[in-house]
């Protein structure tokens, strides 16, 4: 019998019997789709909260410390010094003080009414290296505005343009808690996407905080290390500085890495994987079992009917060859509609779930392609096999 | 001398050997058929009969014994030379047809002839002819199940002499049949026979063995006896 023969039976074959070709598909489907999109949906969200991270920028040693007594600015002092004299490895220091309440206007606009309002920081004129800002127009707050109590402030992308719409916001004058303050520059976007964006913010030189008044917390400071390698250094090298700097009774200080959060977070987002990875293995499974399920509970009627094929003529090759012909069709057909359905899940529940779109990874797209395909083939074979080497007559007796 | 068709030498078809409950479906049967003969083997349930047919049909191998087809050693063969041999010089019509249900009654005829590599053009032309044969030619898209028993019969018998082979057996292919259907098959086989084909008719009754030349008795797996008859001869236009 030739090849395009055994084509054409297996064909017919797979077409006279829809029920149990569908059933055997839908396990394919399924494991396919389940495991492209669940491990897709993970690898992808961690990849977002990767960026996120890396946007915020790396590096960084962030530094809680304050005196009970005496001022903030003391500390803040302090720490720029010995900073200065760590220049080989800290690239910048600034406050990150979080200026909650502050109401900023621009003619009719009001930050207290806006869906959502920008966050206004106090900073030091090296917030924009600490922070990953490069300058997009006019200049940066500078040593000289600090030393001056200027009343300016640089702006993140996102909130000149909640404030400005796309009108050049440098030189204009807006007014925080009634008090003007002049726009010198616009920071360039870095973190178009998400609503809450890193762009949405003010700042201002720290040395304006008593416009601000009580309600502004500077106790953090973010400093900038040349290198992942270094900031183990760093974070040893201020630790022993404020021991000496804030004797014990005398204040609180804590100094973290946001490398650490980001492993962490890094960590985090294995385990998820892992453990979704581990429940789309499961369903792939499943469905897997699914396949066998169909495929042995058949064995005893395609038993019969190897043996009507045997009885009439086939021989042992033909009949193998037909039921390989015919796993390889349903599993390959199964794989490329699950392959279009967890194509499809991946970029929905991207949308749906991690807001972004995503596509499924090759690697694991062929690797459960592969995994269903293969189990398919050899459980469709099985009855073959199996009832291909009987004598005729005792295939024929299968009930 | 020129070799008999088939010649089958001290048989054994043992189930269980060697145990306390060892069944001996042939007990050691010899038996010689020649071209174009019609025998009817005959026999209650459990006398051995089908398991001679499966036998001499190379569907099964005996445990022991000799068993030339056409001169050759059935026990020398491959798998493919005796699927060549059940797909050419044999045609089987079971009791219980032994359709592929899925597949059309013309699906079903065209099987054999797959199996033997005819061109896909002339497959169905062969199939059709056999299925005019037994007057089926307006049924063959139909499945078996939307057929009667009679008609599934007939699609059986045209799928056994699709491939014109030379050895018809049937095995109470009147079984599940009511009488008149019965006798249309009988008369459709003393036809084939009349064409030239040598049968091997396997029944327990002995009113449909009648329709046979010759007669063979057989019992508890031995040849009880062996007789040569002359048969009067089915009208056959019923279903040719």
């Amino acid at each position: 019998m030739k090849l395009r023969q055994s084509f054409k039976m297996a064909f017919k074959s797979i077409l006279s019997k829809k029920g149990r070709s569908f059933l055997t598909m839908l396990g394919i489907i399924i494991g396919i789709a389940s495991v492209m999109t669940i491990v897709s949906v993970v690898s992808g969200y961690n990849k977002k909260s990767m960026e996120y991270y890396e946007s915020m920028g790396t590096n960084r040693v962030s530094v809680y410390a304050q005196r009970y007594y005496g001022s903030n600015e003391s500390v803040f002092e302090d720490l720029y010094d010995y900073c200065l004299s760590l220049g080989d490895i800290v690239l910048g220091i600034t406050p990150q003080a979080y200026a909650y309440s502050a109401v900023v206007k621009y003619g009719a606009k009001s930050s207290d009414s806006m869906e959502y309002p920008p966050e206004m920081y106090l900073g030091s004129d090296q917030y924009a290296i600490c922070n990953n800002f490069t300058i997009g127009k006019g200049r940066d707050i500078s040593f000289i505005d600090i030393q001056n109590y200027s009343q300016v402030c640089v702006m993140g992308a996102r909130a000149a343009r909640n404030f400005f719409d796309y009108k050049d916001p440098v030189g204009e004058t807006i007014t925080v808690n009634g008090i003007p303050f002049t726009v010198i520059g616009v920071y360039e976007e870095k973190d178009p996407d998400s609503s809450w964006s890193l762009d949405n913010v003010v700042i201002f030189p720290y040395s304006a905080s008593r416009v601000f008044g009580q309600r502004v917390d500077m106790s953090q400071y973010i400093i900038k290390v040349v290198d992942s390698k270094s900031v183990n250094e760093v974070i040893t090298r201020l630790e022993g500085f404020l021991t000496g700097a804030i004797p014990s009774g005398t204040g609180s200080y804590s100094v973290y890495s946001d490398n650490q959060w980001m492993e962490s977070e890094n960590e985090m987002a294995l385990m998820m994987s892992l453990v979704l990875g581990g429940i789309a293995f499961i369903s792939l499974l499943v469905g897997g079992i699914g396949i066998m399920n169909i495929m042995l509970v058949t064995v005893t009627e395609r038993t019969r009917e190897i043996g009507i094929r045997r009885a009439i003529g086939a021989q042992r090759k033909s009949i193998v060859t037909q039921f390989l012909i015919e796993a390889a069709m349903i599993c390959g057909i199964g794989g490329i509609l699950g392959i279009g359905v967890g194509f499809l899940g991946t970029v929905i529940a991207g949308k749906l779930i991690v807001h972004m779109f995503l596509l499924p990874s090759a690697l694991i797209t062929a690797g459960a392609f592969a995994f269903s395909v293969v189990l398919g083939i050899i459980f469709g074979m099985y009855p073959a096999i199996k009832a291909s080497g009987l004598q005729p007559v005792v295939a024929l007796r299968a009930e | 001398m020129i070799a008999m068709l088939i010649d089958i030498r001290n048989v054994y078809k043992i189930y269980g050997e060697g145990l306390e409950s060892e069944v001996r479906a042939l007990d050691g049967v010899t038996v010689g058929i020649d071209r174009g003969e019609f025998v009817a083997v005959v026999g209650a349930s459990g006398s051995g009969k089908s398991t001679l047919m499966n036998v001499l049909g190379c569907l099964d191998i005996p445990t022991y014994g000799d068993y030339f087809l056409d001169g050759q050693d059935v026990a020398e063969l491959t798998d493919k030379e005796l699927s060549h041999i059940r797909n050419k010089q044999i045609g089987f019509i079971f009791q219980g047809f032994n359709l592929i249900p899925e597949l059309t009654a013309l699906e079903n005829v065209e099987l054999p002839l797959i199996y033997q590599g005819i061109p896909a053009s002339r497959q169905k032309d062969m199939a059709m002819e056999a299925l005019e044969r037994v007057g089926l030619a307006g049924r063959s898209k139909h499945r078996p199940s939307e057929m009667s028993g009679g008609q599934q019969q007939r699609v059986a018998i045209a799928r056994a002499i699709a491939t014109r082979p030379p050895i018809i057996m049937a095995d109470e292919p009147t079984g599940a049949l009511d009488s008149k259907t019965g006798l249309e098959v009988l008369a459709f086989l003393q036809q084939l026979n009349r064409e030239g084909s040598t049968i091997l008719l396997i029944t327990h009754d002995n009113s449909i063995a009648a329709t046979a030349r010759r007669i063979i008795r057989i019992s508890d797996g031995r040849i009880l006896e062996d007789v040569r008859q002359e048969v009067d001869w089915y009208e056959t236009k019923a279903i040719v």
